[in-house]
């Protein structure tokens, strides 16, 4: 057993975590504000093709992040205009959304790339570890929390930050309101629209940083569909944390963690298909027990949206 | 008058995303560097250009229509099933399974495997919506949910319990069905086997039921407002359970008959990657659930698919051209945009 | 101030306002009356900038302005409390009022500051607020304060207020009006805009009629009275009901001391009974929220009671089904006729054929007859003066009295014993109203049983036989026709004693 729960199991649970906290970060604010965001699967795998397509080309892992957040940011506009401006239904445009990026991220695998499945070559730099100074030495914390990459601990500022933002700032009270009683918040003089899509970009930027993470950071190429509903489980995360920046925290925490025991469960004598269930039965369970008003409100408004 | 102008705004809606998804296509086929013409004559081909390739498309739309059927069921009476997917998978696989197992062949062997594989699926549909009902698990994430968990466990039914050891390596698969017990072709030589008589048939039924049946008024209530439905004394949970039943059966079956008639055997993944269950639901969505335009469309996108492969075959153009243009179709017809241009066209021309 | 010059609004075909002229000058009170559907609620909206005329000029402070947006009003000095409340139930009171104009230390929100200007804001116009309660749980008198403190934070010197007084109780109104009256002492001007003559009457300098879009007089208080205004409003005179005398047979509706708790699990109805005879109209008075709707949903079955017992025709029917209460003889007028009472998507076919879709002759074995369907339907909405281009019309084109009427076809017509008529003209037009209440005397006379529940006074005291009144969940008080009055209605429902 000692060779299942040890400490770097901790180390591969943030690992795991910090593509669905962020994506999960980016459905939490979007639900903030109403908006039910079923597309982050597809922007996490926008933000991890394009990720590695500007390595392949620049060869430089920083150029490669940023163009891979403007590529998703441009991508998350497609749904925000969908969605916000012309109110089609948020489910349906989320789900179509998922459906272009796998669609548009093979295309391009095989056009620019000219191979199937995946893609991979030795030029690509990957994210590197950091090792951050003090913590480092401290002798169990060190080998805990030094030695990620910078996006994991970037998740874990930005979740601080979104914190911070929500509860303390004016705007953040803003996003609240526009979430809780948009008519309301229209008829005092906001602009609804202007914040949603703010909102909208932000869950871009955020899951672009996710798919990097993805392709990136745990390794270093991209296959198609590599996302594996990863924004699902997002979503998830999203509800179980009640769209509350800790709670997501929290929860993607459990689904990284779970991610993590079930790749050591790989080496005993299960069926792999059943350690690759685990989270998604976890998941399930875990629903049971948590329940979230936000994105209730936010899927209502998708529902009304339909009919 | 009106009811003309409706039916005319019907058609317009999906002719303009066509046309968006088309123009999209072009782009992506220049950015490939073909010539546009030549890729849409190959898709053509593909999909139409003779009675092999046709009856390959009508094949292909079999489990799109019925997984599509399923969906559109479902969501007329207001519950969103993501779950088709997963209940295509289970029903395959238990079909698959079950049919090896009887201990007879022939007529009553299909109908007890494919029946067997409909109730799992079902009963799969149902679990979720029972979920929603007893404990408030929202419907659109479990039923999304149990899809990874259903895939992952007939690729284990398959890979250890039920995997034919007989060949060799591979992807995993089951044992073959027997030549007496399979669901014969329509033509000789021809793909298209009898589930696309099946799917016609259960198209017709599905339009009846919703629109001159009871239980059909009962869905489509319930789905338009569900606190009207019960103040009229609709009961919502049994019309839900029966409705996600329904819905999870029709999904079964789009698995089964595509082992009993197409592939013979459950293959691990070869259900999945052809996302069957996810372009029925783009049908159903497309079409409005409405039966009789869910089959024409899930034609339609399975014509999309053939001639994508065709293209593939013949061109530098990659098949995933099909998702795309249908991605861009289902997010022009989703898009309240058509309309509002054409009427603020009107307006502007009555001025 | 503030003037309107030859203000015109078009929906399309439809001319909501025609050349509507209005001023309104310092420390004054002007109302605006109107029924329902004249226009009043389309000519504020522009006021506010939530809709723009299609001609005609407004001017405030003299100078031709363009009002195109809310933030456009509030800019120029106009504030708005709408009808129905613009607030946000998890925020505070404080949060809500400086909403959009928030205290800050750069980008941080200065909720202390907020705190303490929000209260100092109260005190100066006597109000009596806690900064720090959260709106949910505010009673609704304090949450319009809420909404006139905010549009005085705004710095507003003209005030709208839309319908301000549909969901107070009488003596919150009274409260309101003295505040009113305290806000244009202290050099602001408001526009009033309400169709309940008493308050205008009371508290209104001038008084400016629309009916049908157009502006059917402007008068000063002085220089006229209730009946004018009202003749103004209708455009001809309302005609008093006479019940015919029906001798009442046995109790069709027992309802014996019936408990129903809330979604929060908290008692909404306590110990209530009720009887409810043959050829009787028993009206149900109460300001919304007291407890009504939960009485009507466990009657109905669409709630379980907690305790006792509901009987209809001496079968018990407490805690049954929708369905097996209907088959006992229920038909039910909804509260909410677009929650409750019809599909909005669905045509006019589907809405009315909800309560006899299963029944010989509209089905057999579970099949649809369409002609016999058609036929019905036919029928139903020419009975019923349901005014609709096609049966297949979806009913969400039909206006709101149109709907009512549908509504009203669906579960009048049927030969039930008891009819539940909850709130069967809230926001309809006069002529609706009227036929609505003739077909329910009608159904009286026919020697049915008839439970009307309402928070329209006028419309229980015009067509009750018997009246009880509840407050907070239970039954205050009882009186017959002869012995009821609105004084004595209006204090029991604000939760006062009588005598």
């Amino acid at each position: 057993m000692s060779s299942l729960f040890d400490l770097s199991l901790i180390d591969s649970t943030l690992r795991m975590m910090a593509p669905l906290l962020l994506a999960g970060l980016g459905g939490a604010i979007c639900a903030r504000v109403g908006i039910f965001n079923v597309g982050l699967d597809g922007l996490m795998l926008m933000g991890a093709f394009i990720g590695v397509a500007a390595n392949a080309f620049t060869n430089n892992i920083w150029l490669s992040i940023l163009i891979a957040v403007v590529g998703t940011l441009i991508f998350s506009l497609l749904f925000g205009y969908m969605v916000i401006h012309l109110q089609a239904n948020m489910i349906v445009t989320g789900i179509a959304i998922n459906f272009l990026s796998i669609g548009a991220t093979t295309f391009a695998l095989r056009t620019i790339f000219d191979v199937q499945g995946a893609y991979y070559n030795n030029e690509m730099v990957g994210l590197p570890t950091w090792r951050i100074p003090v913590i480092d030495d401290i002798p169990l914390l060190g080998n805990l929390l030094s030695g990620q990459s910078p996006v994991v601990y970037l998740g874990i500022l930005i979740t601080i930050a979104m914190y911070i933002f929500l509860k303390k700032s004016v705007l953040g009270s803003h996003f609240d309101a526009v979430g809780i009683n948009p008519v309301a918040a229209k008829s005092q003089g906001i602009k609804i629209k202007k914040i949603q899509y703010q909102a909208v970009i932000i869950s871009g930027i955020l899951c672009a940083l996710g798919g990097v993470q993805l392709s990136l950071g745990q390794v270093t190429m991209f296959s198609e569909n590599m996302t594996g509903g990863r924004g699902f489980i997002a979503l998830v995360a999203t509800m179980l944390g009640q769209s509350n920046p800790i709670g997501v925290f929290l929860s993607s925490s459990l689904f990284g963690f779970t991610e993590a025991i079930s790749i050591r469960f790989q080496g005993l004598n299960i069926p792999t298909n059943f350690t690759l269930m685990l989270p998604y039965v976890i998941t399930i369970l875990a629903m049971f027990i948590f329940k979230d008003r936000t994105q209730l409100n936010a899927m209502k408004n998708s529902q009304g949206s339909s009919r | 008058m009106s009811k003309m102008k409706g039916h005319i705004s019907n058609i317009i809606q999906p002719v303009f995303a066509i046309f968006v998804g088309l123009a999209v296509g072009t782009i992506a086929i220049l950015l490939a560097g073909e010539s546009v013409f030549l890729t849409y004559r190959e898709m053509w081909e593909g999909a139409f250009g003779s009675l092999y390739f046709l009856s390959n498309t009508l094949e292909r739309s079999i489990p799109i229509i019925l997984a599509g059927l399923g969906v559109a069921f479902a969501f007329r009476a207001g519950f969103f099933n993501l779950g088709a997917e997963g209940q295509l998978v289970m029903g395959a696989v238990t079909t698959a399974i079950v049919t090896v197992y009887l201990p007879f062949q022939g007529f009553l062997n299909l109908v007890i495997s494919i029946g067997a594989g409909m109730l799992i699926a079902g009963l799969l549909s149902f679990f979720a919506g029972w979920m929603e009902q007893k404990f408030q698990i929202n419907l659109l994430i479990s039923t999304l949910l149990l899809n990874y968990i259903a895939v992952l466990f007939a690729g284990y039914l398959v890979s250890e319990p039920f995997r034919d050891t007989t060949s060799s390596g591979g992807v995993a698969h089951s044992v073959m069905v027997e030549d007496a017990s399979k669901l014969p072709k329509l033509l000789t030589g021809m793909n298209v086997h009898y589930g696309f008589v099946l799917a016609i048939i259960i198209t017709i039924l599905l339009a009846f039921i919703i629109k001159r049946t009871t239980f059909g008024y009962e869905v489509r209530m319930l789905g338009q407002n569900m606190f009207f439905a019960q103040y009229g004394g609709i009961n919502r949970k049994k019309v839900m359970f029966i409705s996600m039943l329904i819905s999870g059966m029709l999904a079964g079956l789009a698995g089964s008959v595509e082992v009993m008639g197409m592939h013979y055997r459950f293959i691990e993944g070869a259900l999945t990657t052809p996302q069957f269950a996810w372009t029925g639901l783009m049908a159903a969505l497309l079409a409005n659930s409405n039966p009789v335009g869910t089959a024409i469309i899930a034609i339609f996108l399975a014509a999309l698919d053939t001639g994508a492969l065709g293209v593939e075959r013949n061109t530098d153009v990659p098949n995933a051209i099909s998702d795309i243009i249908q991605a861009v179709l289902i997010l022009f017809i989703s898009a309240k945009f058509t309309m509002a241009f054409i009427k603020s066209k009107r307006k502007r021309g009555a001025k | 101030m503030l003037e309107l010059r030859g203000i015109t609004k078009k929906y399309g075909e439809f001319t909501a306002n025609d050349q509507i002229d209005f001023s309104l000058v310092k420390q004054e009170i002007h109302a605006i009356v109107g029924e329902n559907g004249a226009g009043k609620t389309t000519l504020m909206r522009m006021l506010y900038g939530m809709e723009e005329p299609t001609s005609g000029d407004i001017f405030v402070h003299d100078k031709k302005r363009k009002i195109q947006s809310p933030n456009d009003a509030i800019g120029l000095g106009i504030g708005m409390v709408h009808q129905h409340f613009m607030l946000f139930p998890s925020f505070t009171i404080a949060e809500n009022v400086v909403f959009h104009h928030e205290p800050r230390k750069k980008w941080r929100y200065d909720r202390k500051k907020a705190n303490q200007e929000v209260e100092q804001l109260a005190k100066k116009f006597g109000m009596e607020i806690n900064p720090n309660q959260k709106i949910s749980d505010a009673p609704v008198g304090v949450q319009q304060r809420v909404e006139i403190l905010k549009v005085l934070y705004q710095g507003a010197e003209i005030i709208i207020l839309d319908e301000p007084t549909a969901v107070l109780t009488p003596l919150e109104v009274k409260d309101l009006l003295n505040s009113l009256r305290e806000l244009v002492k202290m050099g602001k001007s408001i526009i009033l805009i309400t169709h309940k003559l008493n308050e205008v009457m009371e508290v209104a300098d001038r008084i400016t009629v629309l009916r049908d879009g157009k502006v059917s007089g402007s008068l000063k208080k002085e220089a006229t009275d209730t009946e004018e205004l009202s003749r103004l409003m209708v455009g001809r005179e309302l005609q008093k009901k006479q019940l015919p005398k029906v001798t009442s047979g046995k109790a069709v509706l027992d309802v014996n001391q019936v408990y129903v708790n809330d979604s929060k699990n908290k008692a909404a109805v306590e110990n209530i009974s009720v009887q409810v005879h043959q050829g009787e109209i028993v009206g149900v008075a109460g300001v919304s929220g007291n407890g009504q709707s939960e009485l009507i949903q466990a009657i109905t079955g669409l709630v379980k009671t907690s305790a006792g017992k509901i009987r209809i025709n001496d079968h018990d029917v407490t805690n049954h089904s929708v369905r097996q209460i209907r088959d006992r003889g229920l038909s039910h007028i909804p509260e909410d006729r677009y929650l409750w009472g019809a599909a909005k998507s669905a045509s006019i076919l589907d809405n009315l054929i909800m309560t006899d879709y299963r029944k010989s002759p509209l089905a057999q074995r579970g099949i649809l007859n369409k002609g016999k369907i058609h036929s019905y339907v036919n029928n139903s909405i020419k009975r019923f003066d349901v005014k609709a281009s096609s049966i297949n019309t979806s009913a969400q084109y039909l206006s709101g009295g149109n709907l009512q009427k549908l509504i009203a076809a669906r579960e009048i017509q049927k030969d039930t014993p008891l009819l539940l008529a909850a709130e069967p003209t809230r926001g309809v037009d006069i002529g609706a109203m009227e036929f609505i209440h003739e077909q329910i005397i009608e159904k009286r006379n026919n020697g049915d049983a008839v439970l009307l529940i309402s928070s329209e006074l006028s419309e229980i005291l015009a067509l009750s036989d018997r009246v009880l009144v509840m407050f907070e969940g239970k039954i205050v008080g009882e009186f017959d026709r002869e012995n009821v009055s609105e004084e004595k209605l209006s204090l029991l429902m604000a939760g006062g004693t009588y005598e």
